[in-house]
């Protein structure tokens, strides 16, 4: 488990990130989402014990940064890909790989079956020996991803894991997120990228030089917005606007063309009720759908907020 | 360590320059000083007739029983010989003046005034002979016609020893100066090329990350400087056997100063090559401020040019141990510095 505690960074008079505080629980995809400059990669190299917290506490399992002694530990408990993959370019797959699992202490025969599985994998053990400056952006990310788990570690961190990547590529890599998550991984991942933020993470925290929110991305739409539902209908009498106001489980409607939206506090239980009602009417209703708020609702919302 | 090497290797370049300077450096220009020397330098001597005095011509308190006479296939203990000439004899003890000595062993003796051809002596004090007016205790033979053992310097002997001095200094010049190619990229271009956050974040010391950039630069140095300086032993000793009649090198100086001056003093300059690559955040940074780092190896050799210090083993030791313990102060500075946090968020 990964516990920050008003984790703070400054950098002279610049503060990178102030009284930063969330739980990791184990085996979970956690997301930290913010604009540029927020502090999200800051606080990943303070969790990396690459730079020590200028206040403020973190612990990850047992093991605290910033503890002489423990630094150590820590770095061998986490597999970490930065921003920039930083390969060693001139030198092989093979190379690359095998020096790191020296540097973490992999035994040799262990190293050897790890990296012709992983490179076998990534279709990548014909060319193990060619440098990999000549490699695409994604098969350098996907190396570069290898790099981080090649002593299997538990904890994993991910710095933009699919920028510049393309759909496919992104798709490959989102996929091996979650098959690490499955093996029981703590994945935490820096990302602009919303809807893959969505898609993967269990968990995400806006940033934005502090913590601005926390939440699952569904619930924190949810929290955020009033629940809005669409209703199709093959018809839709003018007066229709005029008669719902009489319905209190409505909060606000408007027509757009042959469908009704509604805003209302809780569809589940509030959307046999309007059926029922348009029903009695005599409307012919086609399609009920609830119109999602996506989590770059949210965070267009709570970074705007924030930044007030 | 096996990283870097592995890098190195690949770039053919730098290989080539390493392996190209120290061989212009260290064969190619003491070559050029040496063979126009010895090719010039008269080595034969003549034998001066003039400073013989004439047989027959017996001083007045001679008292030697062999006089103007020619003697041959003899062998005298403790005898005084005067204008004589001797040939095939073996002397021992003897006191000779003014004699024409030829293919003769002589032990123990005294000779004054002679002339000597073909002749093996040992421990013998010449006087005021061999034509070359060598006087003293001790003359080191270059004619070929002359065995002398523990014999006085000539000419030759005595400019020898402060050329080799001068062309040693290369090869302490050379390794500490190798290491501004390779250490002073050693950090700043794992910064430059973004790959030094991933190598920080692995469980590797400070310690073990310097030792290995430390020695990833000293390996290749020291390997070049051996070679230049077996190629220049070789290729020296090719073309002094021949006038000196035996191997001059490598003399104890040299093998100490390749033992313990060359290693101490590559280690010096690698060690402030990376420390300046770890502070600076451009590679051409490094380098300039890595010629300075030479400059205890370049005062050295001033004063061994300027006949300042000459370099004898009890000087190697004294500057091996020097270097030494900049080395070893070097290496926990560098180590007491070395900061992850301001190498990663200072670079530009």
């Amino acid at each position: 488990m990964i516990i920050c505690e008003g984790l703070t960074k400054t950098f002279g008079p610049v503060t990178a990130i102030q009284d930063f505080s969330l739980e990791i629980p184990d085996g979970c995809i956690f997301g930290l989402l913010g604009p540029n400059g927020a502090g999200k990669t800051t606080t990943m190299r303070m969790l990396s014990c690459l730079i020590q917290p200028t206040s403020g506490k973190a612990h990850i399992d047992s093991y605290e940064i910033g503890k002489k002694g423990d630094a150590q530990k820590i770095r061998g408990m986490i597999g970490l890909l930065p921003e920039v993959p930083g390969l060693y370019e001139t030198l092989g797959a093979y190379k690359n790989l095998d020096y790191y699992g020296q540097l973490y202490g992999i035994s040799k025969q262990k190293r050897e079956e790890s990296i012709r599985t992983t490179l076998t994998n990534l279709d990548l053990w014909d060319r193990r020996n060619e440098a990999v400056g000549g490699f695409s952006k994604g098969m350098k990310q996907k190396i570069a991803i290898a790099r981080a788990l090649i002593h299997d570690p538990n904890y994993i961190f991910l710095d933009e894991p699919t920028a510049s990547l393309d759909p496919m590529a992104a798709k490959i890599v989102r996929e091996y997120i979650l098959e690490m998550k499955k093996q029981g991984k703590t994945i935490l991942i820096n990302t602009h990228n919303l809807s893959e933020a969505e898609r993967i993470c269990d968990t995400v925290a806006l940033v934005k030089n502090r913590t601005v929110k926390i939440g699952n991305p569904k619930d924190l739409a949810r929290g955020l917005f009033t629940r809005t539902i669409s209703i199709t209908m093959q018809n839709i009498p003018s007066t229709l606007l005029k008669d719902i106001e009489s319905l209190s489980l409505v909060s606000q409607a408007q027509v757009k063309g042959n469908q009704l939206i509604l805003q209302v506090r809780n569809p589940e239980a509030d959307n046999p009720q309007v059926l029922s009602w348009l029903f009695k009417l005599g409307l012919q209703v086609q399609f009920v759908s609830e119109e999602e708020h996506s989590l770059e609702d949210v965070y267009l919302k709570l970074i705007e907020e924030a930044g007030r | 360590m096996r990283k870097d090497l592995d890098e190195f290797k690949k770039q053919k370049f730098v290989i080539g320059s390493i392996i190209a300077m120290p061989i212009i450096l260290g064969v190619v220009m003491p070559l050029a000083m040496f063979v126009p020397m010895v090719t010039m330098v008269p080595l034969d001597r003549p034998w001066d007739i003039d400073g013989l005095l004439q047989i027959g011509s017996l001083p007045d308190n001679a008292v030697t029983p062999w006089t103007n006479q020619t003697i041959g296939d003899a062998s005298f203990d403790a005898t005084i010989f005067k204008h004589t000439v001797l040939k095939n004899v073996s002397l021992t003890h003897c006191i000779i003046e003014s004699c024409i000595i030829e293919n003769t062993t002589i032990v123990d003796t005294t000779i004054t005034n002679s002339s000597l051809s073909n002749s093996y002596l040992m421990n013998v004090t010449v006087i005021h002979s061999e034509g070359t007016r060598l006087d003293g205790r001790y003359i080191l033979a270059i004619s070929s016609d002359l065995m002398f053992t523990r014999t006085k310097p000539s000419e030759i002997d005595q400019v020898l020893p402060m050329m080799f001095n001068m062309i040693l200094m290369i090869f302490i010049i050379i390794p500490a100066t190798l290491p501004t190619i390779i250490a002073t990229y050693s950090i700043v271009g794992e910064k430059n090329n973004r790959s030094l956050e991933p190598l920080l974040a692995t469980p590797t010391t400070d310690g073990e990350l310097l030792a290995g950039k430390i020695f990833s630069s000293f390996l290749p140095s020291i390997g070049a400087t051996l070679l230049a300086f077996t190629l220049g032993v070789v290729l020296l000793d090719i073309v002094l056997i021949p006038k000196v009649g035996y191997p001059p090198l490598p003399n104890l100086t040299w093998i100490l100063s390749i033992v313990l001056l060359a290693p101490t003093a590559c280690l010096m300059s690698v060690l402030a090559c990376v420390l300046v690559s770890s502070k600076v955040s451009d590679v051409r940074a490094a380098q300039q401020l890595g010629g300075f780092i030479v400059m205890p190896v370049v005062l050295l050799m001033v004063g061994v040019l300027a006949g300042f210090i000459f370099l004898s083993p009890v000087m190697i030791f004294v500057f091996a141990g020097l270097y030494g313990c900049l080395d070893l102060g070097l290496f926990f500075f560098a180590k007491a510095i070395f900061n992850r946090e301001a190498i990663l968020t200072k670079w530009s």
